[in-house]
């Protein structure tokens, strides 16, 4: 499978919910790397902020119905 | 970041937020930004509300401030969730909006 491109991001603000959201399925749950194609380290910056965003109720822990 | 319950009007929303910079201050820390972000739904309920107002302080941390402000946060009633999270040195450089917080519920 071809490579996808990096993808630059810089910090990765728990507050800026509506950019993690690129990382979320429409359910919710945070997207794997194969779908992100973010290196390992952005990976869990993004897995960590979204965690974040969802203890103060940015972010839903379960989307949709 | 800290969710003040909704039931609240926005003058003693103004006075909790108003509190917490009081303590920071107290225990030698500065505040360095504030965004009060307004009354805003939640993502999810959180025991029974739908909404509440959010605040966003930026502040550097005394000695005693972290201890001090985590334990007023947890035993305040009107705080319905608090997140303390230390930023990067160079977070200002990355995006001018503010911050400060972490974790438990």
């Amino acid at each position: 499978m071809k490579k996808k491109p990096p993808v630059k991001l810089g910090y990765v603000d728990y507050k800026d919910y509506n950019m993690l959201r690129r990382f979320t399925s429409d359910r919710g749950k945070i997207r794997a790397r194969r779908v992100t194609g973010l290196s390992p380290q952005q990976q869990r910056e993004v897995a960590v902020a979204i965690k974040r965003a969802r203890e103060m109720a940015l972010l839903p822990y379960v989307a949709g119905q | 970041m800290l969710i003040v319950i909704p039931e609240l009007d926005e003058e003693q929303v103004e006075s909790t937020f108003a509190r917490f910079r009081t303590i920071i201050e107290r225990t030698g820390g500065e505040m360095k930004e504030m965004d009060y972000w307004g009354r805003r739904k939640l993502a999810y309920e959180i025991d029974h509300r739908t909404d509440g107002f959010y605040a966003v302080m930026q502040f550097t941390a005394g000695d005693r401030t972290l201890p001090e402000l985590k334990r007023i946060l947890r035993v305040s009633d009107d705080v319905l969730r608090h997140m303390v999270v230390k930023l990067p040195p160079d977070y200002a450089r990355n995006d001018p909006s503010p911050e400060a917080t972490e974790a438990p519920a």
